[in-house]
């Protein structure tokens, strides 16, 4: 088992979110939205390397001692864990704008919706 | 003698500081804030006068790391352009208070004659190739707001777009020209000469030889070419030139022929010693007199006495650059002298023509004539300046034109240039007699009868006589004795351009050889052709409405409707107003890019593949894909968002067992929340929207390139990891207690090392929050309000509070999270 099943895994992912933001009702773009940002978390996790885990790799440290174990990426762990807060006001945010556009204009079809100027 | 580095950049600020003034300065004087303008260029040249005699460059910092300096290079022949630029400069001022009387926006005319005099001083003096380009692109920014002056004139603005479409389209071909200069002196020159202009023209040599070595002559002597011949407005785009002529007169005896469009011009001298060769005098040489003729013969076709002097402008700025291209050291004699003496005659007779304009009411050749009586001072002027741009000895025009002659005749004696040693002096020859002819012509406006037609003439304001008489004596004083002219000024610049300078001589000659005979032959067909000067005028005339593709201005015309046309279909193909066009595009040419890239920079490679992924993860994962695949198969919203939460949730278990057990919190509590609230929405709305499946098949291929790009990105980047924890992830690990106090090291990342981009991130959260909050409630209050359309039932305003509240107390409970 190598990165091929990440790689294969977060392809999936990406394009099954693509072809959720092509179709024509809102709510299933924002959810093609919310799947493709959920997928490129995990991508931007394997970028710092996945580490099993274990007692030692988790960036938890075992008490303020000087020992130091090698533990997984901790940087980008902070950057993925500000990149869910920010996913989730984007969808929440996405999903009260269609919630409006349907009260507004009593259609979800970004079609229709596109097509009146 | 080196120059003083203050005064060089005083000179320079100064016009750009009074620009920025401007609207203040006008408040307290009004009009005739062209006098401060006057003062102000008075001051720039005097700065410039005390570096007179002075060579060598001064610089000052800029970006250090890249080694740009503003680095300023003085000699003659910069000295003479940044003078030439800013002495104009102050009589155009002078000029323009009675000019310009009354009319609108005369803080932006000044503003922008200012900036413009700061740039044109900045080209003639930068040293350092990026503050050239910038410097470059000023005057042609400055030059469109000028020409594009009387805003509400259509044609104005159709010139304005024309001359920056050409004029900075060309400069991007200079600006690569320039860059491959600065990659070639970085190499021979070392790093620190990469943008030094100075240096390069130091070692001629070292840089003509690199260049040949590296293939690199050729592009790089058309690219500077095509900066320089669009700027200087050469065939075959000197049609911007005459178009630019919708400008107020000033700005065209200023910017377009004495100033801005010698830029081209004045490059071309400057880098005459490093690129002279065999290449250049067939390229400007051809260039320049090829310009110098058509232009001529269409001036003599003009029916507008501006439209004259545009084509004559550009007549003469081929003359400026064919005495370039010879590579005789007559050849720089040509270019350098000419320049001084067209700057002296041409800006005298925009004035002159601004003054016509502005005192008989018509621009019009044929309802002019006779103006002798009505304006006498004009007339004189007009005597000296019309005559030494024809060429008639002893007029300053004469000497240059001789030099020309003198420099084609040469040519074929330093070159083997078989019958191109014939033809430049016989196109020159046949070029100036219709020189000889317009001039002339323009003359010809104060002497004759007095056409009926013509009103009453005023007499103009002192202040409009003096800038020209100041020209006119001028030339005047050069044609008298021009060796003094040539010792004091020329001289100088004739060092810097010419490959073997040596002391210049010029004067009346005395006994024939072949340039005396030209000019002979020049003259006289000239003064025997004039009686047919309106059945050559109407024979031109009918030739080019013959014909229209034979002039310049056609095709561009033609291109820019083309464009244009093609630009809307394009723009209304992609940019339609559907959501599932822009994602197609955008996703469709990331793809693209992204793959291609990956092709061309040959990252596509079977690697040895190193992250291992357990039995676990990878069951989570594919859990995940199935859920992912679930939504996309729903049926109703309800069925798609309850797949979509098995999807979040195991996307927390995956962080779990990737050892990121604060990165599953959160998700966990995120993806809780998303789903009531997905819920509570989904509450409002159908729970199945039945919509036309449509192009199913289409989607999908998109889709599978997006993944399969998405696939080999990631094989791709994660093996182009270094092994091992980052340098920065180990100083974190490191640093967590000691400088943060955590033992969690992710925690003291967010909140203290890292502590503004939290911040950053909690201030989106809460834009969201408050976003949700006033999309909701201010839906209540939309219903009184007409934007309440299509009857949208008033029910639903009573619901609208319980979604409210809970986004608002998803917002900042997300927040706190983090």
């Amino acid at each position: 088992m190598t990165a091929i099943v990440l790689a294969a895994a977060v392809g999936a992912l990406f394009a099954l979110g693509t072809f959720l933001l092509l179709r024509r009702d809102l709510i299933r773009v924002v959810w093609g939205l919310a799947i493709i940002s959920q997928a490129a978390n995990v991508y931007l996790l394997a970028m710092g390397g996945i580490a099993p885990a274990t007692a030692d790799s988790v960036p938890v440290l075992a008490g303020h001692g000087d020992h130091v174990p090698e533990t997984a990426d901790p940087l980008v762990q902070a950057l993925v864990l500000t990149a869910i807060v920010i996913g989730f006001g984007m969808t929440a945010f996405a999903l009260v704008l269609s919630y409006r556009v349907y009260e507004e204009h009593d259609t979800l079809d970004v079609t229709e919706l596109g097509d009146r100027k | 003698m080196s120059p003083d580095l203050a005064v060089v950049v005083a000179a320079v600020a100064l016009p750009f500081v009074a620009a920025a003034l401007t609207p203040l300065v006008f408040r307290l004087f009004g009009e005739t804030t062209g006098f401060v303008g006057t003062v102000v260029s008075l001051a720039s040249f005097g700065l410039l006068a005390t570096q007179y005699g002075t060579e060598g460059s001064v610089s000052l910092e800029w970006i250090s790391s890249l080694n740009i300096a503003l680095q300023f290079y003085v000699d003659g022949w910069a000295l003479l352009f940044a003078m030439l630029a800013t002495g104009i400069g102050a009589l155009v001022f002078t000029y323009s208070p009675a000019y310009m009387h009354g009319q609108a926006g005369l803080p932006r005319y000044y503003a922008a004659l200012l900036a413009f005099m700061g740039s044109i001083v900045g080209v003639a003096l930068a040293a350092d190739l990026v503050a050239v380009f910038l410097f470059w692109e000023l005057t042609s920014l400055c030059s469109f707001v000028l020409i594009g002056y009387y805003t509400a004139d259509d044609s104005s603005q159709y010139a304005a777009r024309m001359a920056m479409f050409i004029t900075v389209g060309g400069g991007l071909f200079l600006l690569v020209g320039l860059l491959l200069l600065s990659i070639v002196a970085g190499d021979v020159l070392g790093p620190g000469a990469a943008f030094d202009l100075a240096t390069m023209l130091e070692n001629p040599e070292t840089m003509s030889n690199a260049l040949r070595e590296r293939g690199l002559f050729l592009p790089v002597l058309g690219l500077l070419a095509i900066g320089a011949g669009t700027k200087s407005a050469q065939v075959p785009v000197h049609f911007w030139l005459p178009n630019a002529m919708a400008a107020p007169t000033p700005v065209s005896a200023f910017l377009h022929s004495a100033t801005m469009v010698k830029v081209g011009v004045y490059f071309i001298g400057r880098v005459r010693p490093m690129l002279v060769g065999e290449e250049w005098l067939f390229l400007f040489a051809t260039l320049g007199l090829t310009t110098m003729t058509v232009c001529a013969i269409m001036a003599v076709a003009a029916t507008d006495i501006k439209e004259l002097l545009a084509y004559s402008t550009a007549s003469h700025l081929g003359l400026m650059v064919a005495g370039f291209g010879f590579t005789s050291v007559y050849g720089a004699e040509t270019g350098v002298f000419h320049l001084l003496n067209h700057a002296l005659f041409k800006a005298a007779l925009f004035l002159v023509a601004g003054i016509i304009a502005h005192e008989a009411g018509t621009r019009e050749i044929r309802e002019l004539g006779g103006l002798r009586h009505d304006l006498p001072v004009t007339a004189a002027i007009t005597g000296v300046v019309a005559l030494s741009m024809a060429g008639i000895p002893p007029f300053n025009g004469f000497y240059s034109k001789e030099l020309l002659f003198e420099a084609a005749v040469e040519a074929s004696h330093h070159h083997e240039i078989g019958l191109l040693g014939w033809l430049y002096p016989a196109v020159a020859v046949f070029g100036s007699i219709f020189t000889v002819l317009y001039s002339l012509k323009f003359l010809s406006l104060f002497f004759g009868e007095r056409p009926e037609a013509l009103g009453h003439v005023h007499r103009p304001n002192v202040s409009l006589l003096v800038p020209p008489a100041v020209l006119a004596l001028l030339a005047a004083a050069v044609s008298v004795d021009p060796q003094r002219a040539v010792d004091l000024i020329v001289q100088s610049g004739l060092e810097a351009t010419a490959v073997d300078p040596h002391a210049m001589h010029v004067g009346l000659p005395t006994s024939y050889s072949t340039p005396v005979g030209m000019s002979a032959v020049t003259i006289g067909a000239g003064v025997l052709a004039y009686p047919a000067y309106g059945r050559i005028h109407d024979g031109i005339r009918a030739g080019l409405a013959a014909v229209p593709p034979i002039r310049a201005n056609w095709w561009y015309d033609r291109i820019v409707e083309g464009l244009t046309d093609e630009g809307r279909l394009f723009a209304e193909w992609v940019h339609n107003g559907h959501l599932r066009t822009y994602a197609t595009w955008t996703l469709a040419a990331t793809c693209a890019l992204a793959l291609t890239g990956f092709v061309a920079a040959g990252a596509i490679v079977p690697a040895t593949i190193g992250l291992e992924v357990t039995i676990p993860i990878a069951l989570v994962l594919l859990v995940a894909v199935v859920g992912a695949v679930a939504v996309a198969r729903a049926d109703s919203h309800i069925a798609g968002i309850l797949t979509l939460s098995i999807l979040g949730f195991m996307i927390a278990i995956f962080y779990i067992l990737a050892s990121a057990p604060d990165l599953a919190l959160t998700q966990l509590v995120v993806e809780t929340l998303v789903l009531v609230i997905f819920l509570l929405v989904v509450e409002e709305i159908p729970e199945r929207y039945e919509i036309e499946v449509g192009r199913v098949a289409r989607d999908a291929v998109l889709s599978v390139a997006v993944g399969v790009t998405v696939f080999v990105t990631i094989l791709v980047t994660t093996d182009a990891r270094p092994d091992g924890p980052t340098e920065i992830a180990r100083a974190y690990a490191e640093r967590a207690v000691p400088g943060g106090g955590g033992t969690n090291i992710v925690n003291v990342t967010l909140v203290d090392f890292r502590g503004f981009d939290t911040l950053g991130e909690l201030a989106v959260i809460a834009l969201a929050s408050i976003s949700i909050l006033t999309l909701i409630v201010m839906r209540g209050r939309g219903d009184a309000s007409p934007a309440g359309d299509d009857g949208s039932p008033a029910d639903s305003s009573g619901d609208g509070p319980t979604a409210a509240d809970a986004s608002t107390d998803g917002g900042p409970s997300g927040g706190e999270d983090a």
